[in-house]
């Protein structure tokens, strides 16, 4: 039905509210019209989209296909391929060993994601002792992220000449006053535990094992006297004494023979380690037992 | 036995608690195997430490034997205690220390007895070269007061002393003096380092609590750098916040390391800065002297809290280095200003 037209003065407001009715229904028309437009559009994107999807599944399970072909056609040559695997391994192993047989030249290092980790193996008389760790930062100034170095080593000082202008200098003065002072422990370890039986009271010794004090029969059995030792390593990059006194615990002047004895001592310690001038006073023991057998 | 020593002995012994008895008893090594079948452990504790102070008192223990038994029980308590970090210095270019025990020892006791008429030292040899000194102090008129003494631990040729915090104030720069001259360093400094266990502080003061070195001979596989968190994390958590949680754990895991942290108990910040605000209002803001204000950090564990705190949500990582530079610094006692 058609509505009377817009410009009716007598309608008034009503006229204008007819009017205003009609031309809401022509835009709703409009709006209906058009999402179909929209509506076909995407449609039609959905559309393409879907096959360009399909197509990629073909694809995809095309090329899987091939893939699998591929392996069943190499099936016969496994045997192959295991072995080039196993030769690669051993190969693998080997490095791994050798890295780890490193350390026994006594110093060695690790690359780690910040610099490197160096390990100190300390030794003494071909006897492998503890092993010091330094992390080093690699950076401009080159630091020292964290140790395992004992605190009374002089590592600060070492660093302060050395860390930064010669690496090489400061890792070999390192490795020198740690493997004096693995060393020095080594001798005092082993004439505590070893040569007991000749020490008339305990071993006095410092955190650095540069002073040695300590009383002692050359004959633990025999009439021999007690002496006392006082061994000072002033050098502490050395395993040997620099000073050693030997004393006579008493108020009598000491015969000739006794005199001799004790100079000899001292100049025993001073030229061979520790507890191999213990191991000689026990093989004279030894000897003068045998002599008095037969 | 003296009255005092007695009363000092049975006090000593009531401390120990039963489980600890034997042991204890077996390091002080003052009473011998015989004598200690002789007691029935199984008693009350009231009468088993009459016993043990009757076989004492057979044996004549005086003032020095009782003080080691103090020692002992020290050392197996000594978390009971808090300890200060004192530092020693040197002159440059002084030759290599030949550090002598003895001599120590003696030097130690005799500045102190020559400064005081009435003090009481008495020495205990430990474990890596140290020694664990006991100082009861008197005054003039006064026989030391032997509930009271003093504990220094020293490792030898080391800069550092470890002692007990005591009330008796005015005795610290005499111990300070006497551990310098005793040990040939020249000057010694009070860190602002103190807490109650003593194994920590040694181990953040020689740098020993990092000791985990990549070499290749590791036996045991680098860790799984798992911080302890709950990984059972919501599956609707993606890459966004995943990428932020995997930073968080990495920067934690720089700067707290993969080593279990030394044990501390607090932190302590003195601050005596201007209050800053972001809203530019109210009283504090106008202030133009500093704010006067303390924080301090109480934990079971502070450095392991602090390294839970970024990966638990509850602080932004990195942490604020005022946090986690202590063990570095070897401080927990912070006195900030504005610069």
């Amino acid at each position: 039905m058609e509505l009377a037209n817009t410009s009716s003065p007598e309608g008034g407001p009503g006229a204008g509210v007819l009017a205003h009715l009609e031309r809401l229904e022509a835009e709703s028309r409009k709006k209906f019209e058009e999402p179909q437009g929209a509506e076909s559009a995407l449609g039609n994107k959905i559309r393409n989209l879907r096959s360009l999807r399909d197509k990629l599944r073909a694809e995809v399970n095309r090329r899987q296909a091939g893939v699998t072909s591929h392996k069943a056609s190499v099936e016969p040559d496994q045997t192959f391929e295991v072995s080039e695997q196993e030769v690669l391994e051993r190969k693998r192993e080997n490095v791994k060993s050798i890295l780890q047989a490193y350390r026994f030249t006594g110093l060695s290092g690790k690359l780690t994601s910040r610099g490197v980790c160096v390990s100190i193996s300390t030794a003494f008389e071909g006897n492998l002792l503890d092993s010091y760790f330094v992390d080093l930062v690699i950076q401009k100034p080159l630091r020292i992220h964290h140790h395992s170095i004992p605190v009374f080593i002089p590592l600060e000082e070492i660093a302060a000449k050395y860390l930064q202008s010669n690496i090489q200098h400061f890792l070999f003065s390192l490795c020198e006053y740690l493997n004096a002072y693995s060393g020095r422990k080594y001798q005092a370890d082993r004439l505590q535990s070893d040569f007991a039986a000749f020490l008339a009271g305990p071993l006095q010794r410092n955190s650095l094992c540069n002073l040695l004090s300590f009383t002692y029969k050359a004959e633990p059995s025999g009439q021999s006297f007690p002496f006392c030792a006082r061994l000072l390593y002033k050098d502490i990059t050395r395993t040997l004494p620099t000073d050693v006194t030997v004393t006579y615990q008493g108020t009598d002047a000491l015969s000739t023979s006794w005199e001799e004895q004790r100079a000899s001592h001292e100049n025993l310690f001073c030229t061979k380690p520790l507890h191999q001038v213990f191991a000689s006073f026990a093989r004279r023991e030894e000897k003068l037992d045998m002599n008095l057998l037969y | 036995m003296d009255e005092i020593v007695a009363e000092f002995i049975k006090r000593t012994i009531l401390k120990i608690p039963m489980a600890e008895m034997m042991t204890i008893l077996k390091a002080w090594d003052f009473l011998s195997e015989s004598q200690l079948q002789t007691i029935n452990f199984r008693k009350r504790k009231e009468s088993l430490v009459h016993d043990l102070v009757m076989l004492c008192e057979e044996k004549h223990a005086n003032v020095n034997d009782a003080a080691l038994l103090d020692i002992i029980y020290t050392q197996f308590h000594r978390h009971q205690k808090v300890w200060d970090v004192f530092q020693m210095t040197k002159e440059p270019g002084e030759d290599i220390d030949l550090f002598d025990m003895k001599q120590f020892k003696s030097s130690f006791k005799r500045i102190l007895q020559r400064a005081l008429k009435n003090v009481s030292v008495t020495f205990r040899d430990a474990e890596e070269n140290a020694v664990w000194i006991r100082i009861a102090w008197g005054t003039q008129c006064k026989k030391p007061n032997q509930y009271k003494p003093t504990y220094v631990v020293y490792y030898s040729q080391t800069p550092y002393a470890f002692i007990s915090s005591s009330r008796l104030r005015s005795s610290i720069p005499l111990l300070g003096q006497a551990l310098t001259v005793a040990s040939k360093h020249h000057r010694i400094v009070k860190m602002d380092f103190r807490s109650r266990y003593l194994d920590s502080l040694k181990a953040i003061v020689f740098k020993q609590y990092n000791q985990t070195f990549e070499t290749h001979n590791a036996t045991t596989p680098l860790q799984e750098r798992n911080l302890g968190l709950d990984i059972n994390m919501d599956s609707r958590i993606i890459h966004e916040n995943i990428i932020e949680k995997d930073r968080v754990q990495r920067v934690t895991q720089e700067i707290f390391g993969d080593y279990p942290q030394p044990r501390l108990e607090f932190a302590q910040y003195k601050l005596e800065t201007k209050f800053k605000s972001d809203l530019n209002r109210g009283i504090l803001a106008e202030r133009k002297e500093p704010l006067r204000c303390l924080v301090k950090f109480s934990s079971p564990n502070l450095l392991e809290a602090l390294k839970s705190l970024a990966p638990a949500g509850i602080a932004d990582a990195p942490l604020s280095p005022l946090l986690t530079c202590i063990p570095q610094k070897r401080m927990n006692y912070f006195k900030i200003k504005d610069k």
